[in-house]
């Protein structure tokens, strides 16, 4: 007997553009949340404006919310996590765990929402001291203050007066492992110097890097406009290390493309820190069977041709859970891994019908 | 320490900070720079890029990156390198370096910059014509030791002046020491211009003994139209 239920774990963008679509449908839909609230990374990393669009985060999270709560169609389990799986494509019986307490559900699908965490800068190695100096930030500590609108060294609660971003932090990088680039933090750093050079005209705006990255629009909503509107200097090169000069940091680096040394006093240095799985992808890749690549990201049938498919027949996967993500591509992700969920389902369905 | 440092050293950042204000206040500047990609294009199709030190991405990454101190050193350099041929509005993002060099250079004559000078001393008898005459060239600048490669011509017709310029049929070019004759009230005007203008200040501080020369010959002209240079 296969059930007409489909399971989607996780309830940041892809997870309720997923429930949402699906819905939409007719089908039943369970929404499973491991916090208390739904709206994920956007909402528990504080972001402010989102990448591209500069739409404010809070908002946008809030209508995506409000398009699937209530809906009759939609079983929202929040404070829940699936511990167990059994069966297969059409009838997988799923244990989702609330306090302690188990259930067991009936689902003919499965869509995979369970997104990426930051990249810890101080995990791997301590190359720009982000837990020795209180002015050495991520692009989420940038991200939350930006969004209180009170951009301040946390040394001295003084506005900076000069500010760079480190790119690739954690990204592209054999040492560390993680050879990948985190496709986002390119806009994500340049779209926060557009802020910071908003909220405080008289700062200096670096961004050290190694290649620019803006894909399509990217380039000229985000890239052109934080050149040349806002005057943020983009220096081709890596930062080697960071020192304390005075009250000040001191970087170091090479200015490749003019050919000389760099060794500059910063206010505040902001580490553009890229993505990996999150605990929850790599947990429920284990408790699904899920293929992972070397990274830990579900593996996808084919990155190019079928970017939703997982390797266990019946169940799906959308957004950052298989790799890094922007939210334009997490969004596309979402819809065609709700078609394909949904179209299993009602395809299992019409054949249990026909047998019968 | 090289000459440009020493200087640089003398100079306040105030200065520099004024001439780079100088010439992003240009009302050229904004179609000129928008952003640089530091990608090199403007440097592969350079023709001056090829004999000198010299790089036109260079000159538009300073400015972009507001980068006060190195442009105060091109303007002291570098700008006089470039043939102004524009070679470089092949930029993608529509940049025109060679246009933000032309004011990088406007800005070091008004200014008076030591670069300025040197550059312009190879000028000196040119500026002078134009100002003086109207004209840029004239006959009698051909002397045989200026143009040793015209051979026996050169002397012969500097030997004859006179008579292959009567034997031109306008009446206007029966002079040897202007292109053409300017007549009295043009030359008037022409000093008016060159005085209210203020192109003769930017003379005199750029050269001081050919701003000496002009005066004295355009004096008695100006202060018979009544407006006298003192």
């Amino acid at each position: 007997m296969s059930s007409d239920t489909l399971l989607i774990i996780g309830g940041g963008p892809a997870g309720l553009e997923a429930a949402r679509g699906a819905a939409d449908l007719g089908c039943k839909t369970i929404l499973v949340e491991r916090l208390s609230r739904l709206g994920g990374t956007p909402i528990s990393a504080n972001y402010a404006a989102l990448t591209h669009g500069m739409r404010d985060a809070s908002e946008v999270m809030g209508e995506m919310i409000a398009a699937v709560d209530g809906d009759p169609l939609v079983d929202i389990r929040l404070n829940t996590s699936v511990t167990a799986c059994s069966g297969a494509a059409g009838d997988f019986s799923v244990t989702l765990t609330r306090g302690g307490t188990d259930e067991t559900v009936s689902v003919g699908a499965v869509i995979v929402a369970t997104g990426f965490e930051h990249f810890d800068p101080g995990r791997a190695n301590q190359q720009y001291g982000y837990y020795m100096y209180d002015d050495v930030l991520t692009l989420q500590d940038a991200e939350k203050m930006l969004k209180e609108k009170n951009f301040v060294r946390p040394s001295t609660g003084k506005p900076p007066e000069r500010v760079c971003f480190i790119q690739c932090v954690g990204s592209r990088d054999r040492r560390i492992g993680n050879e990948y680039c985190s496709k986002v933090c390119c806009g994500v750093a340049s779209k926060q110097a557009i802020e910071i050079r908003q909220l405080l005209p008289n700062c200096r705006v670096f961004i050290f890097y190694i290649d620019m990255r803006m894909y399509g629009y990217w380039e000229n909503e985000i890239y052109w406009p934080a050149q040349e509107k806002y005057k943020v200097s983009y220096i081709k090169g890596v930062i080697s290390e960071i020192v304390m000069k005075g009250d000040r940091l001191m970087i170091r680096g090479e200015d490749t493309t003019m050919n000389r040394p760099m060794e500059v006093p910063m206010d505040i240095v902001i580490l553009s820190n890229g993505m990996e799985p999150s605990g929850g992808t790599k947990a429920i890749a284990t408790t699904l069977g899920l293929r992972q690549n070397t990274y830990g990201f579900i593996n996808v049938a084919h990155d190019t041709l079928d970017p939703v498919s997982t390797s266990v027949p019946g169940v799906f996967v959308a957004g950052a859970a298989a790799g890094p993500k922007d939210l334009d591509d997490t969004m596309g992700m979402a819809g065609a891994a709700t078609m394909k969920a949904v179209g299993a389902i009602r395809r299992m369905a019409r054949g249990a019908a026909i047998k019968a | 320490m090289t000459e440009r440092a020493q200087l640089a050293s003398q100079v306040p950042d105030s200065e520099k900070e004024r001439l780079f204000n100088e010439v992003k206040a240009d009302l050229r500047f904004g179609d000129y720079l928008y952003g640089c990609y530091e990608c090199g294009i403007c440097v592969a199709v350079c023709p001056s890029a090829r004999f000198y030190d010299f790089s036109p991405r260079r000159i538009a990454q300073a400015v972009a990156r507001e980068d006060v101190e190195l442009v105060w050193e091109q303007m002291n350099g570098e700008v006089w390198e470039c043939s102004q041929c524009f070679s470089c509005l092949l930029c993608p993002r529509g940049n025109n370096p060679g246009g933000i060099i032309t004011i990088m250079r406007e800005v070091a004559v008004k200014n008076g910059l030591h670069s300025a000078q040197q550059a312009l001393e190879g000028y000196t008898r040119i500026i002078y014509k134009i100002m003086s005459t109207g004209t840029q060239v004239s006959p009698d600048m051909i002397r045989p030791e200026a143009f040793p490669d015209w051979g026996p011509t050169a002397k012969e017709t500097a030997d004859n002046l006179e008579v292959w310029r009567r034997a031109m049929p306008p009446d206007t070019m029966h002079t040897t020491s202007a292109s053409w004759e300017v007549d009295d009230k043009t030359l008037t005007e022409l000093y008016l211009i060159w005085h209210l203008s203020g192109v003769l200040d930017m003379i005199k501080a750029l050269d001081e003994s050919l701003h000496m020369i002009l005066v004295d010959v355009m004096e008695e002209k100006l202060e018979e139209a009544g407006y006298p240079l003192s």
